[in-house]
């Protein structure tokens, strides 16, 4: 990536860490998918455990994908559930309507938010900084408005879902493979975009948007293509988490606060890195479990998001990637750009 | 269409504005506070709404405990929430003031500050809709030909919000303090060049801006009812006015806010009151298309 040339004694050395960090990683994800056949075959139910795993590796999908236009782009969007609720809704309804499963139709939906960002997007991409942030808050209110009266839609009372036709203890199987899977093409597409020429014109815009465009970027072209990406891979986790939960309503989907959750994971673990999300997802979720188990309250949680929100803003605007990064401290197996 | 009104063709029409423009005056003073923060500092306030709720609840217990009607709790809201606006500014906002991305870090900031007040405010005051009721609220001016119906609540909370608005815009435009914050809203670094304390003088609009929100806030505590969470769509309904005005534009606040509070309304009566607050966000995406610094705006450099 860089240009500073790697002497011939150093090279077997970098390789061979590279080698390692790529077969630990491999490892993690190998043991990943084994985890949830322990339960098989030893008696103990991992239920809870599927779960909250099956939630982080969503929420790492959601935030990588949120930080395609967040995080490289440095277009800043607070309404990025919109997308989620989209893909959920869509699934779902053709679920009660044809009886598809979600499994199938969730590439799909993920293709219907696309079409919605794009289109959102060629309005609102017009307009830089905080001009477009507000857009986005008003985005995920117009939805909430809508969907809360599309009677065929189930309106405010949303729509209940059968439930998934298994064996109590491989209930969650399908859910937590579909998410771990979804998780591992989101960082890996991420990845891929943020070597491409197309990521590097992202993060040109995200330095100067006036500049990128005067160098030859079709700035216009590329914002609006990279907020489609990234509303695509948060409609295939909202057609998921709809059929998880059985149920589906707009204030489930529409709070400000999934969307805030979103921005809040890129932030903390590091905006623009590609571990960054990943990081910050397993953190928020680690804690917010944590929060509700010991303190049960709604209300602190949202505190508690606010509190953590502002003080990366304030002492580690870099969050923990970038400001280990910084000072020369990053583990190597953290380091995926 | 005169002699129509006259005639009496459009008396269903005319009562629906009236009720939905002596609600511009209060939108009006809500978003005003906002607009002048962001155009003194390029502080986009999300948490602004938030501060409104904060003022609603001071004048709620004011109301409830002290017996102290609405219209007399503005006179504690308003030092009160400038102290907390200042304490504010300095704790979250201060720092980074001329760096590029500073706007955008302040919207980040102030989401992460209303989260912070949404959860407290839930934590003391559960998830209960409050509202003050003095006796105003129940009774009704009758006035002119067609005996048209003027809520006593929201012609009062007009006449205070514009009393308001002219004495910040006058305080703006005629006072030594206001000559600064002026200049710097025209240009941060010349006017620190001529010896402006520009420091000093974004705390004091940040005081300033958060002050009207707790006048704002003691009017809304008996015109809406209040709930910790329902501030965000005040954020999109306040940012369209301000967005529609120009930000950073007085003026253009209040004509936003009447232009807004009028279309709400007919399309409220038209479609169902569910639809109304989509006039807003709809004329939010509107203006972004088709002219982005809005009605009095000047073009800006959004970054």
């Amino acid at each position: 990536m860089t240009s500073v040339p790697v002497s011939a004694q150093e090279q077997p050395l970098v390789r061979s860490k590279l080698k390692s960090k790529h077969s630990i990683l491999g490892l993690i994800i190998l043991l990943l998918f084994l985890f949830p056949l322990t339960q098989l075959i030893t008696a103990n139910n991992l239920n809870y455990y599927l779960h909250l795993m099956l939630f982080i590796f969503m929420y790492i999908a959601m935030a990588s994908s949120w930080n395609i236009l967040g995080g490289y782009a440095g277009y800043i969007s607070l309404g990025h559930n919109v997308f989620f609720a989209v893909g959920g809704y869509f699934s779902s309804y053709l679920l009660l309507r044809d009886g598809y499963s979600p499994f199938f139709t969730a590439p799909i939906a993920g293709f219907v938010a696309m079409a919605l960002a794009f289109l959102v997007g060629f309005i609102t991409l017009r307009v830089r900084g905080p001009a477009f942030i507000i857009s986005t808050i008003a985005l995920v209110l117009v939805f909430r408005i809508r969907l809360d009266n599309w009677e065929r839609l189930g309106g405010a009372n949303g729509l209940k879902l059968p439930l998934i036709d298994l064996p109590v203890e491989q209930i969650k199987f399908p859910f937590y493979y579909g998410m771990l899977i979804l998780a591992i093409i989101t960082v890996y597409t991420s990845y891929r975009i943020r070597h491409s020429k197309f990521g590097l014109g992202l993060r040109a815009i995200s330095q100067n948007e006036t500049k990128a465009e005067a160098s030859g970027i079709p700035t216009s072209f590329y914002k609006i293509f990279a907020f489609a990406i990234s509303g695509y891979f948060v409609g295939v986790a909202g057609a998921m988490w709809g059929y998880y939960l059985t149920y589906i309503t707009p204030s489930i989907f529409l709070l400000i606060l999934v969307g805030a959750q979103m921005v809040l994971m890129c932030i903390l673990g590091g905006r623009g890195t590609v571990a960054g999300p990943v990081i910050g997802a397993i953190i928020m979720i680690g804690t917010n479990e944590f929060f509700l188990s010991e303190f049960g309250s709604s209300e602190l949680n949202i505190f508690g998001t606010g509190a953590i929100l502002a003080a990366v803003l304030l002492f580690f605007p870099e969050g923990i990637v970038g400001s280990l990064r910084k000072i020369g401290r990053l583990p190597a197996i953290l380091d995926w750009d | 269409m005169i002699t129509d009104f006259l005639n009496g063709e459009y008396v269903h029409e005319v009562q629906i504005l009236i009720f939905s423009l002596t609600l511009g005056g209060v939108y009006a003073l809500m978003a005003s506070g906002l607009t002048l923060v962001f155009g003194v500092m390029r502080i986009v306030n999300l948490a602004h709404p938030a501060f409104i709720f904060i003022a609603a609840y001071i004048s709620y217990y004011a109301f409830t405990e002290l017996n102290l009607d609405p219209m007399e709790s503005i006179l504690i809201n308003v030092p009160l929430m400038f102290i907390f606006g200042v304490i504010v500014y300095r704790v979250f906002l201060a720092s980074g003031a001329d760096q590029p991305r500073y706007t955008e870090k302040t919207v980040l900031l102030t989401f992460a500050l209303a989260l912070m007040i949404e959860g407290v405010l839930g934590y003391l005051f559960t998830g209960a809709n409050r509202s003050t009721t003095p006796t105003y609220t129940t009774e009704v001016f009758f006035t002119g030909e067609a005996q048209y119906l003027v809520p006593k609540a929201q012609l009062y909370a007009l006449l205070m919000s514009l009393v308001l608005i002219i004495f910040t815009w006058s305080f703006l435009q005629f006072t030594r303090m206001g000559y600064a914050i002026r200049a710097t809203m025209q240009n941060r670094a010349a006017a620190q060049t001529v010896g402006v304390n520009v420091k000093w003088v974004s705390t004091f609009s940040f005081g300033m801006g958060t002050a009207l929100a707790g006048a704002a806030g003691a009017l809304m505590s008996f015109l809406f009812s209040f709930f910790p969470n329902t501030h965000w769509e005040w954020v999109a309904l306040l940012l369209s006015l301000i967005v529609l005005g120009g930000m950073g534009s007085l003026v253009g606040a209040v004509v936003g806010a009447f232009l807004l509070a009028g279309t709400a309304g007919l399309v409220s009566d038209a479609y169902g009151p569910s639809w109304s607050p989509l006039t807003f966000y709809a004329a939010l995406f509107l203006i972004l298309l088709i002219r982005p610094q809005g009605l009095f705006g000047k073009k800006l450099e959004m970054t």
